[in-house]
């Protein structure tokens, strides 16, 4: 028992030693989400999905968004990582590292929402054991590529992260460990290469495709979907990249990236958000005029009239962030407009991901059914928001105990000396 | 010695036809399918949309608002249509469900029929998701069955677990049954004489029929070539242009259904078709 406290109080104070109040209520937040999490993680493990609100008309729902926006926003990992490994642009150096983290932190939550929404956990690997081929190895099903592309990036993430852990000022003094590290940083564009032509897929299978592929669903079927996602991730996901340290910079109060980095990662989620715009717009134009009415359907009625589309108007509105306020240089240039659109950019692709769903599951399959609502439950929400507070702790621990920023430590070091 | 294969092609094709306008909606089809496939009783059925049950007997009314004059009622018997998609010649012919299983639990016979193996499924609701016709069922509780409900389960239907994909298969397991049987006696194909579905065995007013499509003298085949037969949300029906219709095929693929529904009322066909209310 005295063991037991010993090593409760050192946890606690290991954590909570030095922050400063409001850093304190933060985390007493975070852990408590964390805690409902587990509560009801238990429940839906043990007793089913019946505790959802999902059914047999609305099959998928919080976790898929969680899904679908994790990996979407994932995408700028791959982006970033390619443009600096393989195209050499050395500004966005001291930011890879968290790029890479919260990549690897992404992918890892898409698992556990998606084991969370199978209803036989425990088969998960099926989707390993019998995959659903088609010709060659040109997958028959979406999720198959899904379940194999995630794995095997998933893998790359981890790869790319270990430099990171290992880099650690306790494990680099050993010199087998500071070579090791040292070589993975040399040979990581070869990770950066395989990752991103990995992400080419699972991003538009996952993304778009998954939901393309449906031919019977005249809200869903789409040929240009899977190619669309793929620019979204990388538009969104390149700001979601610059958002996040930036937030995390000003909630500790620490400049961790240099102003000329954020600039240019906004320049470049600026510049591809302008051709997934133009994209976006071909899509809906597409669908109105030639998927829709070849299902038999009216593009609109689908939304459920004018009322209906507010997310898509709002899904528009968004879009003059990024396309405005990071392409235009004088508005970029000012802080307060650059996280604007940046914070703009990572709306857009999360309310366009929210709309995929919600409309297309709330449509009726037989007009004679209304419209189906979806209210997710407690369960649900704990599981979802527990998953974003473990992915905030562990981005808070990699900042406290781990180089994340490498550049920021060997400055404190020379100053040191 | 070389073994001799012996090949056994498939003639029949099992589909079924529903006059609507013979069905009074008692609703007798749908218990005899729950009895027949073991559906299980939840404490709150109630919870129509978390229900599990293969066939959904709806209820189509032309207008909510409607007084008395105006009102019309029919009621529709929707099970899994057995959809096949169209060959042609572009992508293979496949079910909207079928191609997207990531676990191969879900595949098509060479009778047309749509099978689910429920211990292979894995839960992912994804074959729910492609199927524009709400045919699958998820087991969103553990399916129980109380006190002595449980002495008449039938035993060639297995019973499924928490959170696997159940659906009709035309009560596939009746065919099963009635082959062997005929098997024994050296028969290697069997109609729909010995092969009946338990809501087409019990229907009263004989409003549905089922049979071989492939044979153009059953009774189904042609009643699903008359000028009532309707298919659901398959549009392509519609498209009587010849030249159209294959360009339409070659651009995207329909359901392709197998389950015709017959009407001569306009406002149901119409209706049918997601089209306004005349």
């Amino acid at each position: 028992m005295e063991m037991l406290k010993k090593i409760f109080k050192a946890c606690y104070d290991g954590i909570f030693e030095g922050t400063s109040k409001n850093m304190r209520i933060a985390l007493y937040v975070l852990f408590g989400l964390t805690a409902l999490f587990i509560i009801f993680a238990i429940q839906i493990l043990f007793w089913g999905l019946g505790y959802t609100d999902m059914d047999n008309n609305f099959t998928w729902g919080a976790w898929i968004i969680g899904d679908l926006g994790l990996v979407g926003l994932g995408g700028g990992a791959f982006t970033t990582g390619y443009i600096l490994y393989i195209f050499r642009v050395d500004k966005l150096r001291p930011i890879i590292n968290s790029t890479v983290l919260i990549g690897f932190m992404c992918y890892l939550f898409t698992f556990v929402f998606l084991l969370f929404d199978l209803g036989q956990p425990l088969r998960c690997w099926f989707g390993f054991a019998y995959p659903n081929w088609g010709k060659g190895v040109y997958p028959a099903s979406m999720l198959t590529e899904v379940f194999f592309c995630l794995s095997f990036y998933f893998c790359i993430l981890i790869v790319e992260l270990i430099p990171v852990i290992l880099e650690h000022k306790v494990l680099i003094k050993n010199k087998y460990i500071a070579a090791i590290a040292h070589y993975m940083h040399l040979l990581m564009w070869t990770m950066a290469a395989g990752g991103t032509f990995l992400s080419f897929f699972h991003q538009g299978s996952l993304g778009g495709g998954m939901w393309g592929a449906l031919y019977a669903k005249p809200v869903w079927y789409s040929h240009s979907f899977f190619y669309m996602a793929i620019v979204a991730a990388m538009a969104g996901g390149t700001s979601f990249m610059t958002l996040i340290p930036y937030i995390a910079g000003k909630i500790m109060n620490k400049q961790y990236v240099p102003m000329e980095t954020f600039q240019l990662l906004a320049r470049i989620s600026g510049f591809i958000f302008i051709f997934y715009f133009i994209f976006r717009l071909y899509d809906l134009y597409m669908y109105t005029f030639v998927n829709a009415p070849m299902g038999g359907r009216e593009f609109f009625d689908m939304w459920g009239g004018y009322y209906g589309a507010w997310m898509l108007v709002l899904e528009l509105l968004l879009f003059a962030g990024p396309l405005v306020l990071l392409n235009i240089k004088k508005f970029r240039e000012q802080e307060k407009f650059m996280v604007l659109g940046l914070a703009c950019a990572v709306g857009a692709i999360v309310t366009s991901k929210l709309s995929v769903l919600l409309h297309g599951f709330a449509a009726p399959n037989f007009p004679w059914k209304g419209f189906t609502a979806y209210m997710p439950t407690i369960q649900e929400w704990s599981i979802t928001l527990g998953c974003f507070a473990v992915m905030i702790l562990i981005y808070m621990a990699f900042v406290k105990w781990f180089p994340l920023f490498p550049h920021l430590e060997h400055d404190e070091h020379d100053a040191h000396h | 010695m070389e073994e001799k294969k012996i090949e056994v092609k498939m003639k029949r094709k099992w589909g079924m036809a529903v006059d609507l306008d013979k069905c009074t909606g008692c609703g007798k089809c749908s218990v005899a399918c729950n009895q027949e496939n073991n559906m299980p009783i939840f404490e709150d059925d109630s919870d129509v949309p978390k229900r599990v049950a293969f066939l959904e007997l709806m209820k189509v009314t032309n207008d909510r608002d409607a007084k008395f004059p105006d009102v019309k009622t029919a009621y529709l018997p929707k099970m899994c249509q057995q959809c096949e998609g169209n060959d042609s010649g572009k992508h293979k012919a496949e079910p909207p469900c079928v191609s997207v299983c990531p676990a191969v639990a879900t595949d098509v016979g060479d009778d047309g029929v749509v099978s689910q193996v429920w211990s292979r499924c894995i839960g992912c609701r994804y074959c729910q998701t492609a199927c524009p016709y709400e045919a699958r069922a998820f087991n969103w509780w553990k399916p129980e069955y109380d006190g002595s409900f449980k002495k008449s389960l039938n035993t060639d239907v297995s019973v499924a677990s928490r959170g696997t994909i159940v659906k009709c298969t035309f009560c596939s397991h009746i065919w099963k049954r009635e082959r062997d049987k005929a098997a024994a006696k050296g028969i290697l194909d069997i109609n729909e004489v010995f092969y009946t579905p338990a809501c087409v065995g019990t229907c009263p007013t004989g409003a549905m029929v089922f049979g071989d499509l492939n044979d153009p003298n059953s009774e189904v085949s042609k009643l699903a070539n008359s000028d009532r037969a309707m298919r659901l949300t398959n549009v392509i029906d519609d498209v009587k242009d010849a030249e159209k219709k294959k360009a339409l095929l070659n651009k995207k693929q329909f359901p392709n259904p197998k389950v015709y529904y017959l009407t001569s009322q306009s406002w149901l066909r119409d209706m049918m078709r997601f089209k306004k209310n005349s």
